[in-house]
């Protein structure tokens, strides 16, 4: 018996050897591994979604960058409320920003998740390849694009991620670098990408040469940019839309004015805790009317407010002003609507990006999933550049005036209101129009950076320092200390 | 590996060698009663020969080597030891006292005290029928020296922190915890009457258990029955009542409007309240949220052995309210545990343990911002529970925040439960063989079926809060059904296999060899059920509601990329052993283990992980054998290295796991992302301990025991927060696993328990310990020197940083001097953004002449100095009375409950605010504009050593002659509060209470204090 017993236990201890070798601890997860992946034209399609996810991340820019300007002023509930967006609206900005760092984070997640697409571009063939390459390769030049605008010289990452350990590697690229990468992304865009998408919300050449244009602009390319744009004018399948107000309104999703939309959703719920999670426009929720009880709109937390000096900017006549600016106490008069003042309440509401009544598929918490698309880049905004390039290119006034009037004629309906001037006037002229065509949607900060207006229109601007927003200092510590801080941070 | 196991048992095996055999009899009485004792263990030393006594106490051993050693061993009984030399051995053995002798479950196998060479720290049985604990945790804490317990809240059911000698890794801190050797996660599924003993194994020689032993080891043993005795009945019950220990003092409405006016006048605003006379004493929200909740336990054991086996069948019920919620935060607990174990053939047991846990827990947001103890402190005092037509009063929609809400309405609204349904199993066969070996082969499992439902119905909260479900009032009663119901499940389930081999041996009466060889693999998953979201149900209780009887619904498991099975978490291991004494006097272990983990990439998964330790019983020497006043002296230390892989798994791979989710054509689209950054180079974490101590007895009554640690963690494992370049804060993605740093936690250990026997009636003993521990980081790993976490205010930089020379998780802001008096005070101090009179002074600590955040430094740390405990019981003739009292100094708290807007309510100290030249030096000024006095500065670090009365109990047993009528054996009751009172500066709720990261713990945002209990039970053995 005792020999028996010694030999099941040999034979036990035997068996459990045997049956663990070392690879027992080789275990593979179930969910796939980024590395074995791109295998299909289906895992090419999913990972492009991956990169299209972050454009949503973008409100935060927009909000910003329009609270950041001389249009409108921080709001809010009480001086202390979000102290990120306090500090920017009053150029009081630091390195500690939290909402900087946010840009600063969202922006390069959508580089890495492009990146990760094009690191794997060779790996599996088939038809329709180019096309998911093009608009990946749009998207890096897009996130990019708001990285240099906003930080300038910036570390640049071409058709692979960036790699755990990397960071402590990498320098700030010059922004000429940065932005040698976005023309030829962007170039590579145009010439392999239709006008005209099968699915709303795609991008399309048009998107790619508008954005394209900006690029250019941005640089004082003027020649360069007066080439896309026009081609574009000429070619491209857009037109301004008749109505004005009836841009911004859900009916008004991806128009025929519509170059290129960040598209939204109010179909999933989101909360405070992952902001670029939320599938709605959270910049909406944070600009609407306080406590508001009435028609048409829904309410929020009041930030985003518009300046009584954008209010005067709008010539008389002009049929964009009661788009663009909701007069609240006007409005709650003539509707009854009931509402409650917030910080710094200038009686105004940016009425484009405010949030409209909701459907019964909202989903909580609504004021982070509002269903507003932001129209990032309007036939009226490729006009204007249009007529800039021309313009501040010496290239051919007529044609700029031509641009700038298409306009100003559906702004005021006749032809009474077109301009005629040259030169710098017409070159103020343009920027004027560029100021209460696109009020409220987020560009006249880094216009008037770009034009060397900034110092002169808003308050707090140092010039020689608020060109640039500051890096987040612990970004620069998480970076191993090593780049420089932007000047007068 | 398995060519080494079997050349070493058949090299062994060839050692034995026969001698000459006698047959040994007799009886064994109790010294004091003189009755017999049935179920002694009776063993020839070193060897695997020996029996039981049987019901007449009386004992047979045949084969026994003439002139060996015989040992009668007996739970709760001195063992003695008696040289075979004769053919009838009658013994009585002696009741307790014997502590020495007392058996110590180290790693895979037992020792007497008196060999042991690790720190090793003892619960016994009798402290836990003492202190009759809730929970386990409740009988460490202060108990050991160098354990220390916090909780991260008082609400019924949650988790506590148990950290052995400080804080070491940042991954997962908690200590292996086995029960009868099956390891267990939480300490909440065992019922702490089930308990024989607890055993804390605290440095290297915890490295037997390998891995999983990085951060100490917990062994519960759980009561079995006793060899030939009859069926042994166990009845415990107490009920009672638990209260808050603590409300913050607030203002009353009347002040509160004062203060807001005050607030809003200093930035010029128009004043909020103007007609403060009517406003009284308004509303203390505490005393709404707080609510006295009872609780009730119940736990029967019943025991029997017959001469070859045991039988153990324990059954518990626990129900418990919550203090804040009452029902809403009810926890409740069954548990049944049935241990066997019998002789199956001659030198072959089956040992099996059997437990079933259910549990059921609901709770309500606590420690953040929104809580409902948050949201009483903040709410304004001014309002009403309910407005006059009885619906809940609205928090104001401006001036207090979007997460400030009726905290009464909150915790109504709220609807969750959680069920756990558990069993765990451990079987095992040993087998003697060949006198000097035994194997063992061992399977455990744990089964655990995880269960949640939460219902959200519509809610409206006041216009903008975030937990409104809907955006009006008026969307309460509209035909649109906003609520949602949500019914998540996952199983986890865990299979460890354990085989070793031991050989025991003396030779000459001198040399003791001890060897054992063995493997371990453990295989861990858990698997994803079900994760649905159910829109438009309707009903009042959450039994109701249900997302099948939703109008529709949505899988969360097929939208995300979340995987069925989202962890396979596997270790294989091998070990060897060598003890080694002489002469009962010197000792001396040494382990060696080989561990392989796949948490680790291929480089990187195994590691060889080396321990040993060393004893000297220095009393048994010439010069201290007679000596009157040390009765027993022991010296001993240790030192080795311990590897840690608690982390999550596959985190050397990146995977597609984070989100992706889009709009094409106004549908969502829905494809693939990165999820966790990866890091590839992932490697063993390296415990490196070191002890040194001293054991010792003296004038017979005191117990001493003295340790010296140093504990060193190289290569510690983290998830900091890394550069944003990565592509971290992208949506799904999380931060990579990395090595980056060393951490050094030493410190100084003692105890000292005293016992006296005034006389026969009257005895008591006093038990103190107390432990120091410096906590500080040698290295940090990432280029930047510096790891963040924690969170303070909103939108503030991270409060809690790791960096070389300071503690783990030390707190990061500004120093104060005082408050600005004067405009002059002000202009004469280094430039501070928006500073004016009556605002915190910062040090400008760098001495640029700018305060801005190169001036912010160490403002203290989360971690104790020194922990103690202190336990003094007596019994008078039938009485016995309990007192304990654990303390902790030295460690700072984050007060972060205040959400500091112009309407939220704040604590009373405001009243002594700066209102003007020489007002107050401590206390700002209150203004609704900006001001710094809100950055994280040292104004909101706050000292939080405590000194806490746990317990404090009488008790009374019945007479004897009551007992014997009634066939009871023993009836006691008794009355007993616990956590009756506090003694802390501290202003929060509970100083005691702590998320427990190692960086970001210490921060206070309304942690659900740990309510004072008053109990009445009664124990009852028949």
């Amino acid at each position: 018996m005792k020999n028996l017993n010694i030999k099941y236990l040999v034979i036990l201890i035997l068996l459990l050897n045997t049956s663990c070798s070392d690879d027992f601890v080789d275990v593979n997860s179930s969910v796939e591994n980024s590395e074995d992946y791109f295998n299909t034209q289906g895992d090419y399609e999913k990972a492009l979604i991956g990169a299209y996810d972050l454009l949503q991340s973008t409100y935060l820019n927009v909000m910003l960058g329009e609270i950041a300007s001389d249009n409108t002023l921080a709001g809010g509930e009480s001086a202390t409320d979000v102290t990120g967006i306090q500090e920017v609206d009053k150029m009081t900005h630091t390195p500690t920003n939290q909402q900087l760092r946010d840009i600063w984070g969202w922006m390069f997640s959508g580089v890495n998740r492009a990146n990760y697409i094009l690191e794997f571009q060779n790996k599996t063939d088939f038809t329709g390849k180019t096309e998911i390459i093009a608009q990946a390769r749009f998207l890096r030049a897009y996130y990019y694009f708001e990285l240099v605008k906003w930080f300038g010289d910036v570390p640049l990452v071409v058709d692979k991620r960036f790699l755990f350990g990397d960071q402590f590697r990498v320098d700030r690229t010059p922004k000429v670098q940065v932005y040698a990468q976005i023309e030829q992304d962007l170039i590579f865009a145009t010439e392999n990408l239709p006008y005209v998408q099968l699915e709303s919300g795609r991008v399309t050449k048009g998107a790619a040469q508008a954005l394209l244009g900006k690029a250019y602009l941005y640089q004082e390319k003027f020649s360069d940019a007066a080439i896309v744009l026009e081609d574009l004018t000429l070619k491209g399948p857009y037109q301004l839309v008749t109505e004005y107000n009836t841009i911004f309104e859900e009916n008004g999703k991806n128009n025929t004015e519509s170059v290129f939309e960040v598209q939204y959703s109010e179909q999933e719920g989101a909360g405070f805790g992952c902001l670029q999670c939320s599938e709605g426009n959270v910049a909406v929720g944070f600009s609407g009317i306080r406590n508001y009880n009435g028609p048409n709109f829904s309410s929020g937390f009041s930030f985003n407010v518009p300046t009584q000096k954008i209010v005067d900017a709008f010539e008389t006549g002009d049929s964009r002003k009661d788009v663009a600016i909701l007069d609240i106490s006007a409005w709650s008069t003539q509707t009854g609507a009931t509402y409650s003042t917030g910080f710094e309440h200038t009686g105004y509401f940016n009425r484009k990006y405010i949030p409209r009544v909701r459907s019964s598929e909202a989903q909580g918490d609504r004021n982070l999933t509002n269903p507003n698309n932001y129209r990032s880049i309007r036939f009226a905004d490729v006009l204007l550049m249009a007529a800039e390039a021309f313009n501040r290119g010496n290239i051919d006034e007529s044609k700029a005036q031509l641009y700038l009037n298409r306009v100003r004629r559906r702004a005021f309906g006749d032809l009474l209101h077109d301009v005629t001037t040259t030169g710098s006037s017409l070159t103020n002229d343009i920027y004027h129009e560029r100021r209460v065509e696109l009020a409220g949607e987020g560009h006249r900060f880094f216009d008037l950076v770009r034009t060397g207006k900034a110092a002169q229109e808003i308050n707090g601007f140092v010039a020689g320092k608020n060109e640039l927003f500051p890096i987040p200092s612990i970004e620069i510590q998480l970076a191993g200390n090593r780049w420089a801080q932007n000047p007068g941070y | 590996m398995k060519r080494i196991i079997l050349s070493t048992l058949f090299t062994l095996a060839t050692i034995y060698v026969s001698s000459q055999n006698i047959t040994i009899k007799g009886v064994v009485t109790d010294k004091s009663s003189n009755e017999t004792l049935p179920g002694v263990n009776v063993i020839v030393k070193n060897t695997s020969i020996g029996g039981v006594t049987d019901f007449n106490g009386k004992y047979q051993i045949s084969n026994v080597p003439k002139g060996s050693v015989i040992v009668f061993s007996f739970i709760g009984y001195g063992t003695k030891e008696v040289r075979a030399n004769q053919s009838t051995i009658n013994i009585a053995l002696e009741e307790g006292s014997q502590k020495l002798e007392e058996v110590v479950v180290i790693g895979y196998g037992t020792q007497r005290k008196k060999e042991l060479t690790g720190a090793v720290s003892v619960v016994s049985n009798e402290t836990i029928e003492n202190l009759k604990p809730t929970r386990i945790e409740q009988a460490l804490q202060g108990q050991v020296a160098g354990v220390n317990i916090t909780s991260s809240s008082g609400a019924p059911g949650a988790a506590s922190n148990i950290r052995i000698r400080g804080i070491s890794t940042n991954g997962n801190n908690n200590p292996l915890i086995l029960v009868d050797g099956n390891v267990i996660e939480d300490l909440s599924v065992i019922n702490p009457s089930d308990i024989a003993s607890i055993n804390v194994l605290k440095d290297a020689t915890a490295g037997i258990y390998g891995v999983r032993g990085a951060n100490g080891v917990i062994l519960i043993v759980t009561k079995t029955g006793r060899k030939n005795s009859d069926f042994k009945y166990i009845l415990n019950s107490y009920s009672g009542v638990q209260q808050t220990t603590r409300k913050i003092p607030l203002l009353n409405a009347t002040e509160y409007a004062l203060l807001a006016n005050e607030a809003y006048a200093a930035n010029g605003e128009a004043l909020p309240f103007t007609n403060i006379g009517l406003l009284g004493q308004g509303t203390d929200w505490q005393d709404e949220v707080f609510k006295t909740a009872f609780i009730a336990n119940t736990d029967i054991t019943i025991n029997k052995g017959t001469e070859k086996s045991l039988y153990s069948f324990g059954a518990s019920y626990l129900d418990q309210d919550g203090i804040v919620g009452g029902s809403k935060a009810n926890f409740n607990r069954t548990t049944a545990k049935f241990n066997f174990s019998t002789e199956i053939l001659k030198n072959v047991n089956l040992t099996t343990s059997t437990v079933y846990t259910n549990t059921n827990r609901r709770g309500l947001s606590e420690n953040a911002l929104g809580s409902v103890l948050f949201n009483a402190l903040n709410m304004p005092s001014n309002l009403t529970v309910r407005g006059d037509n009885g619906d809940f009063t609205l928090a104001p929609n401006t001036g207090v925040g979007i997460e400030v809400i009726n905290p009464i309405a909150q915790a109504q609204n709220t609807y969750n439960k959680t069920k756990v349904n558990k069993i765990s199993g451990s079987y095992g066969l040993n087998y003697k063989f060949l006198d000097y070996f035994s194997a063992e082969s061992r399977i455990q499992f744990n089964h655990a079926s995880v269960k949640s439902k939460a219902y959200n119905p519509e809610l409206f909260y006041g216009s903008g809060k975030v937990f409104n479900t809907v955006n009006t009032f008026a969307d309460l009663s509209d035909v649109i059904n906003n609520s949602t119901v949500s019914e998540s499940e996952q199983t986890y389930r865990d299979y460890t296999f354990d085989a070793f081999i031991k050989y025991e041996r003396v030779f000459n009466d001198t040399h003791q060899v001890k060897g054992l060889l063995g493997t371990s693999i453990l295989k861990s998953e858990g698997i994803n059920e079900k994760n649905l979201l159910g829109f438009g149900a309707n009903g009042t209780t959450l039994a109701s509601v249900s997302v099948a009887g939703a109008d529709r619904f949505q899988d969360n498991l097929e939208l995300s990329n979340a995987p069925r099975k989202f962890f396979d978490s596997r270790l294989l291991s091998y070990f060897a052993r060598l003890q080694y004494s002489y002469k009962d006097k010197y000792f001396l272990s040494a382990v060696i283990r080989r561990d392989g983990s796949s948490n680790f990439g291929p480089k990187n998964k195994f590691g060889y992980f080396p321990t040993a330790s060393l004893g000297w019983v220095i009393s048994d020497e010439d010069f201290l054998k007679d000596s009157k006043s040390i009765n027993f002296l022991k010296l001993r230390t240790s030192y080795g290295v311990i590897g840690n892989d608690r982390i999550a798994s596959y985190g050397f791979v990146s995977l597609l796991s984070g989100e992706a989710t889009y709009v094409f054509n106004n549908q969502l689209t829905y494809g693939v992302a990165l999820g966790a950054i990866s890091n590839p180079e992932i490697r063993w974490e390296k415990q490196k301990p070191f002890d040194v101590g001293l054991d010792m007895k003296l004038f017979d009554k005191f117990d001493i025991t003295i340790d010296y640690f140093n504990k060193t963690t190289e290569d510690l494992l983290l998830s900091p927060q890394v550069s944003g370049i990565l592509g971290v804060s992208a949506p799904g993605a999380l931060g990579p696993i990395v090595n980056a740093g060393t951490v050094e936690n030493k410190g100084l250990e003692f105890s000292i328990g005293y016992k006296e026997a005034i006389s026969e009636d009257f005895k008591f003993n006093i038990n103190y310990n107390f432990t120091t521990l410096k906590n500080k980081v040698l290295y940090v790993g990432s280029e930047a020197g510096v790891l963040f976490g924690g969170s303070f205010g909103v939108g503030q930089e991270p409060p809690s940083r790791m960096e070389a020379g300071f503690p783990i998780g030390y707190f990061y802001g500004y120093k104060t001097t005082g408050i600005f008096q004067t405009q002059n005070d002000v202009d004469n101090h280094a430039t501070q953004n928006n500073a004016s009179p009556g605002d915190l002074r910062f040090v400008d600590i760098n001495k640029d002449g700018i305060i801005d955040i190169k001036d912010k430094t160490y403002i203290g740390d989360p971690i104790a100095d020194v922990t103690m405990g202190l336990n003094f019981s007596f019994d008078y003739k039938n009485f016995d009375f309990n007192l304990y009292a654990f303390a902790s100094v030295g460690n700072e708290i984050v007060r972060n409950y205040e959400r500091s807007l112009p309407l939220t309510n704040r604590p009373t100290y405001y009243l002594s605010r700066w209102t003007g030249n020489g007002t107050s030096n401590t206390f700002p000024r209150v203004t609704t504009g900006t001001t710094s006095n809100t950055l994280f500065s040292d104004f909101y670090v706050e000292d939080g050593s405590f000194v806490r009365l746990q317990n404090i109990q009488v008790g009374y047993t019945l007479g004897s002659r009551f007992i014997k009528k009634t066939g009871i054996d023993k009836l006691r009751v008794y009355v007993s509060a616990n956590n009756l009172f506090t003694l802390t500066k501290y202003r929060g709720y509970d100083p005691t209470t702590s998320n427990g990261s190692p960086i970001g713990g210490g921060l206070d945002q309304g942690f659900y204090p740990n309510p004072k209990t008053f109990l009445f039970g009664l124990n009852v053995n028949f």
